[in-house]
């Protein structure tokens, strides 16, 4: 038994610290609090640039599908891929694009031709994706979507609507889920994955403002959008088996969100030490303390949990169950996190980064708010524990 | 990174769940909880024989030679099973510090006495105060030529009524710092002024006051040096914590495999309850309890193996499995119903032995503090 990196694991994150303190110096403001991961925060148009700028840093890096055969620009070390991302949450370095996730659907599922077309731009750092899975009525309930795509002589017609389609107005390509058969057997037997480019005629974007006050979110209106046969991604009425190995390959995603929270966590411990409350540094305050040490304690075993999958992973284990696990873990851990930022904020936790007096650039505020999506993205945390129940999991039975 | 137990380990683990699903049924386990002195002779003599008594000790000492991650793999088995008897005490309040400070003469007096199964240990530190710390150490240890006159009164110490030796906490001098100026003392339990009362525990443990009373120990009694004893005495503490963690998880993992059979067998309005959602976003719940649980349990227990400094990760899985081991027996019961309120049900043996654990070597509210003074608060 062996918690640590291995020698060349070692090293790798050695030099993506130094790289990570490269961008501090060269790319990032000075005093740089960090971002959340993910496609949000590049609302604000300061972070959109400069997540444009890490991007390409990484594609020229080499760094991004780091666990891709080398012929498409990889690595082939999940290891790495995850050493890297760890690094860039943790310190809230924005840039990482879920291009690279993308990447993993159509290294598996795509034709030569689109691996050669897709990927190439993805590990260069030029393209950005996003995904259209939502729909007005289908949320948890997946394989109930609408969107129509009818297959016609040289392309297929696409009618209907999407929604929390998270960034779609600034990316270059969008994975969407259709419906192809609307008379297959079963509801998950009808549909099939498209590439498609969010320009494209037909197609009309209606951005929605978050809770956070930030327009992440669109509406997506597809009318008579004629989308190339040779983007259609997998067999046709396959789509199934795409979105199942999404699942598995976001297994990932509760760590993420763990990580990310980590790093408020050191800013709050932080601030506990600095700021004196009637002589006296909130750090001395018995009460915090314990609440401070519940949280890092909480923080640790998640660690742990990421330590465990991370393991299985390499060793070719089933994830099911600790993907899912981690997922509700991360989810629960960081909204905690959140309401305890605020909770030691006080009065001051009220304030956002552009008001007087804001504490910790205001980011516990955000934080309160943006982690309500933590435990809905990426499949609710009640749609995790049901698959933990189910039968890849604990085996419960289901009737 | 390698998470893998070796294959020793793997067959110690099967030995111990083969060996105790037989011979620690839980009809012993409730007869000891009744029982007055709570050990099984013919279990203590099998233990021994399988080399479970002496698996953390050199093999000089006729120990196995094995490491604390071993021990782990074995308490964990010992949790699942419920196994009543002064093991814990014995190995690792007892064993543990004489093997790690103990003098050339005390190890070889007592270490293969402990490892043969001749000899019950146990650790004498917290008194009325009922608390890990060091200002609650009142016991006093008064100089009297060669020897050391012990007085005072001390609680919740383990099998003290079926002891051989006690160690005991003591102060010998009294400083303006609490952590100064206590030594432990290696006293034979049989000493004249030594009175044991067993107190009646939620997990029917023989938790015992100990009164010391004008209790005649010599120089060579001491264990390690005098004045350094709070030092040990922390050390010992992060091994019983890991230890009694060690306990609580295995214990937690029983709680769960049992929990998801009943679910899936007990039936009603026409279908296993486990079919419902409710039950099984519990039992979800309960899953990422247990496997959190556990690899921080093995995270904690393979740094203290290597030897580096682990303060911080032993507070973590105790702090965590308190409240873990809590959650999940509170909710199988809650999914066991009545029958799980009953005498005649396996899971009530669980549920008292999580809050008995939870409260021994270290509440939570302990481990978050020693985590908020490693996080440098």
């Amino acid at each position: 038994m062996d918690f640590r990196l291995n020698e060349e694991e070692q090293a790798f994150q050695n030099e993506v610290r130094d790289w990570v303190q490269e961008m501090f110096r060269d790319v990032l403001p000075p005093g740089f609090a960090g971002v959340d991961p993910g496609p949000e925060e590049e609302e604000r148009e300061d972070i959109k640039q400069i997540a444009a700028e890490i991007w390409k840093r990484l594609g020229a890096k080499g760094w991004i599908g780091l666990g891709w055969p080398k012929e498409y620009g990889g690595q082939e070390s999940e290891a790495k891929s995850w050493i890297l991302n760890q690094e860039l949450i943790y310190n809230g370095i924005p840039g990482m694009d879920i291009a690279a996730c993308q990447g993993d659907l159509i290294l598996q599922f795509g034709t030569e031709e689109q691996k050669k077309r897709f990927l190439f731009p993805i590990s260069r750092g030029e393209v950005k994706y996003a995904i259209g899975m939502s729909e007005p009525d289908v949320g948890s309930d997946m394989f109930s979507l609408q969107l129509k795509a009818e297959e016609k002589e040289d392309h297929y017609l696409f009618n209907g609507q999407k929604i929390w389609n998270t960034g779609i107005h600034h990316v270059d390509w969008c994975v969407v889920y259709a419906r192809t058969d609307p008379n297959a057997d079963k509801q998950h037997n009808g549909i099939s994955v498209f590439i498609i480019d969010p320009r494209s005629p037909g197609i009309t974007l209606r951005q929605i403002t978050q809770i956070t006050g930030l327009g992440a979110f669109c509406e997506v209106f597809y009318d008579d959008v004629k989308v190339p046969k040779e983007n259609l991604l997998g067999a046709k009425n396959r789509g199934k088996d795409v979105s199942m190995y999404a699942f598995t390959i976001e297994r990932s995603y509760g760590l993420v969100i763990l990580h990310n929270a980590m790093r408020y966590f050191d800013q709050l411990v932080e601030y506990c030490k600095e700021t004196e409350v009637n002589g006296q540094p909130l750090a001395k305050d018995p009460l915090i303390r314990n609440k401070l040490g519940e949280m890092a304690i909480e923080l640790e075993v998640g660690r742990n949990l990421g330590d465990r999958i991370n393991w299985m992973i390499a060793q070719g284990m089933m994830t099911v169950i600790p993907g899912c696990q981690n997922k509700i873990y991360g989810a629960r851990v960081a909204q905690k996190l959140s309401n305890l930022g605020m909770e030691i904020l006080g009065l001051y936790g009220q304030l956002d980064d552009t008001s007087k007096c804001a504490q910790l650039g205001g980011r516990f505020r955000h934080m309160y708010l943006s982690s309500r999506a933590w435990s809905l993205a990426g499949g609710t945390s009640e749609m995790s524990r049901n698959i933990i129940a189910g039968p890849f999991g604990l085996g419960l039975p289901s009737k | 990174m390698d998470l893998a137990f070796s294959e020793e380990q793997e067959m110690l683990w099967k030995s111990a769940r083969d060996f105790l699903a037989d011979k620690c049924p839980k009809t012993l386990v409730r007869d000891m909880e009744a029982d007055e002195l709570g050990n099984p002779p013919e279990l203590w003599k099998e233990m021994a024989e399988l080399g479970w008594l002496g698996l953390p000790f050199p093999e000089k000492y006729d120990g196995g030679g094995m490491s604390f991650l071993d021990l782990v793999v074995l308490m964990e088995e010992m949790g699942r099973a419920c196994l009543p008897g002064p093991f814990f005490s014995t190995v690792v309040l007892g064993g543990l510090p004489v093997m790690e400070w103990g003098s050339e003469e005390q190890k070889q007096d007592i270490l293969p006495k402990i490892c043969k199964g001749e000899a019950i240990l146990t650790l004498a530190l917290t008194e009325s105060s009922a608390r890990y710390d060091a200002v609650s150490i009142r016991t006093l240890a008064t100089p009297e030529g060669d020897d050391y006159l012990i007085s005072g009164t001390k609680l919740f110490v383990p099998d003290a009524n079926i002891a051989d030796w006690i160690i005991c906490v003591a102060r010998t001098n009294q400083t303006a710092s609490p952590e100064e100026g206590i030594t432990l003392f290696l006293v034979d339990a049989k000493s004249p002024g030594i009175s044991t009362t067993v107190l009646s525990t939620i997990a029917g443990d023989k938790q015992c006051e100990v009164v010391f009373d004008k209790v005649k120990v010599t120089k060579k009694d001491v264990l390690g040096e005098v004045g350094q004893g709070w030092t040990m005495v922390k050390k010992i503490v992060e091994w019983a914590a890991l230890a009694k963690s060690a306990e609580m998880v295995g214990g937690n993992q029983q709680v769960l495999e049992m929990t998801i059979q009943y679910a899936k067998d007990r039936i009603q309005f026409g279908k296993p309850i486990g079919a419902f959602q409710i039950i099984q976003h519990y039992i979800a719940d309960m899953s990422l309890d247990a496997d959190s649980a556990r690899i921080t349990l093995h995270k904690a227990a393979w740094k203290m193996n290597e030897g580096l400094s682990c303060a911080k990760e032993v507070s973590v899985i105790k702090g965590w499995i308190n409240d873990a081991y809590r959650r999940v027996t509170t909710v199988s019961h809650q999914i066991h119903g009545a029958i799980g309120f009953t005498k005649d049900h396996d899971l009530e043996l669980y549920f008292r032995r999580a809050k008995a654990g939870e409260v021994l070597f270290g509440d939570s509210d302990f481990h978050r503090e020693i985590v908020a003074q490693e996080l440098g608060l």
